[in-house]
């Protein structure tokens, strides 16, 4: 009977195993972490990625310099017509809400300095640029376009993503929440 | 011919039948079938029914054995194997569900610096930012991040399991091109028509036929200067086949400048070998030639169940033959019979 036993209890464990298994490759389980792919708007929640790159004086910046502020994070480039439309909205909400510690930090993709001092220069900006020749934070931000915006919270968490131009109505809307204390 | 257990096997003087070497000998191969999915797990033959009847005819031998032993069929060693049997059953039975219910096997690629969700792994997986350097090399090491669970690096050429999957990192083509207008200053490059807009690196996706080859290609875009960008990639042999003049045997981007109504720019197309520069219709390009990981996921069977079967397996080999060779297990027949005799006796 003992030896009856044992072998029951081996069919039985192996039957379990069997059902394991199966159960196995239906959903992996967990989930995945961190921000996915698919657009600006999928890593919300996400850690903003910082790279070092250039400012216009040609030293060096980055996004991390900025922890502990609301940032929002504008990617541009100056031959692209809708960033040149929004660019003056931009500017009007920083020296609106700097004072509440606000940080708009605009990110030059793909172009040279000079470019983007042109640009910053003729568009008479006050904010904060970097020059992201090597276009790291629009791949690490899934941009699908210029221009992209993202609000990151002060510990350094994306908390939206935007694909296109926004109005002045829309940034301040997108941040507000952020600078009243809220999440 | 037919197998005769008395014609001077090893396995005779431990009692070994016909059915015995048959059983075991379909046990091993159903074994061996599942284990090369683990050896080489992109094969789509595993998907097919082919595959899975296969193995449902060693399932169904080994299991019909296993019972027919239980009951004594196959003497004291039957009965002994039938916890090998059992753990080749298990082994049979993760390979059969990996082929039936496992996902086919599916390439990811991706740009530098993005992410992609790997819903059948239940992880993301960040590929990591690749300047020119990195892509030289070809050294892009990929992070699979998965909630409660430690990061995984794969190294091009490596490969992790994650629950009933493989996740091999494979290196493809790739080049990271540099764009500049004729002062010399940087120009953004886009990619309409990639999911990463912004990257400068060309993962070449699409396979083109072209001078008597089929050529990896993909398609960029200078919006500040408009223009369109095809880029064609030559490995050395392709331009050593194509006797690209200047190029043969070296490997090179063969680029073809439009303007922004898809209209070729006279003087738009040239080649430029790994590391040098071109003035292609008002755009100088140079690209840095290397290669980039993808990932190649398959299914696999279940890694648990496969330790679990081949301990059993082993275990039972040893339990059957060496115990059955020391003699030292009780037999069930004379423990049975006593009993009875001296139940009749009182």
């Amino acid at each position: 009977m003992p030896r009856n036993l044992v072998g029951y209890a081996v069919a039985l464990v192996a039957l379990a195993v069997v059902a394991w298994t199966v159960r196995s490759y239906f959903g992996a389980g967990g989930g995945p972490a961190g921000g996915l792919g698919g657009g600006p708007a999928m890593l919300a929640g996400a850690p903003a990625q910082s790279y070092e790159v250039k400012t216009l004086s040609g030293a060096s910046g980055s996004l991390q310099s900025y922890r502990g502020h609301v940032v929002l994070v504008n990617l541009w480039a100056s031959w692209c017509a809708p960033c040149r439309s929004e660019t003056p909205a931009l500017q009007e909400l920083y020296r609106r809400d700097r004072s509440r510690g606000l940080v708009v930090l605009g990110i030059d993709q793909g172009e040279s300095s000079a470019a983007a001092a042109a640009f910053a220069k003729e568009m008479n900006l006050s904010y904060p640029i970097l020059v992201d020749e090597d276009q790291q934070y629009g791949r690490a931000y899934a941009a699908v376009g210029l221009p992209t915006s993202l609000v990151v919270d002060p510990t350094g968490r994306i908390v939206r993503g935007i694909d296109g131009e926004l109005t002045l109505a829309q940034m301040q809307a997108a941040v507000e929440p952020l600078l009243s204390g809220g999440s | 011919m037919p197998f005769d257990p008395s014609s001077g096997s090893g396995l005779r003087a431990t009692g070994a039948t016909a059915n015995t070497v048959l059983a075991l000998g379909t046990a091993a191969a159903g074994i061996l079938l599942v284990l090369a999915q683990d050896v080489t797990p992109a094969w789509a033959g595993y998907h097919t029914w082919q595959y899975s009847a296969a193995l449902g005819i060693a399932a169904v031998a080994v299991g019909g054995y296993a019972l027919g032993a239980r009951r004594g069929d196959d003497g004291e060693l039957g009965m002994r194997l039938t916890f090998a049997m059992t753990g080749a059953l298990v082994i049979i039975a993760a390979g059969i569900a990996s082929g039936l219910l496992g996902p086919d096997t599916e390439t990811v690629q991706r740009a530098p610096g993005t992410v992609a969700p790997l819903p059948d792994v239940g992880a993301a997986a960040f590929f990591p930012v690749a300047g020119p350097a990195s892509i030289a090399a070809g050294d892009a090491t990929v992070s699979l991040r998965r909630r409660s669970a430690p990061e995984l690096e794969i190294a091009p050429g490596g490969r992790q399991f994650v629950g009933a999957t493989v996740v091999e990192a494979v290196s493809k083509p790739a080049a990271y091109v540099e764009a500049r207008d004729q002062s010399g200053a940087h120009l953004t490059i886009t990619q309409p028509t990639n999911p990463s807009f912004l990257s400068p690196v060309l993962l070449f996706p699409q396979q083109v036929p072209l001078a008597n080859a089929v050529l990896p290609a993909d398609a960029f875009a200078t919006p500040a200067l408009h223009r369109q960008i095809k880029a064609f990639y030559f490995s050395k042999s392709a331009s050593a086949a194509a006797r690209t003049h200047g190029f043969a045997g070296r490997e090179a981007l063969l680029f073809a400048v439009d303007d922004d109504s898809g209209k070729l720019i006279p003087g738009g197309i040239g080649f430029a070998a790994n590391g040098q520069g071109v003035d292609l219709g008002g755009v100088r390009l140079r690209p840095t030639l290397g290669s980039y990981p993808a990932l190649v996921i398959s299914a696999v069977p279940y890694p648990p169940a496969l330790w679990l079967g081949a301990a059993l397996f082993l275990g039972g080999l040893g339990y059957g033959f060496v115990g059955n060779q020391l003699g030292g297990f009780p037999r069930k027949r004379p423990i049975f019979s006593q009993s009875s005799e001296q139940a009749s006796e009182n």
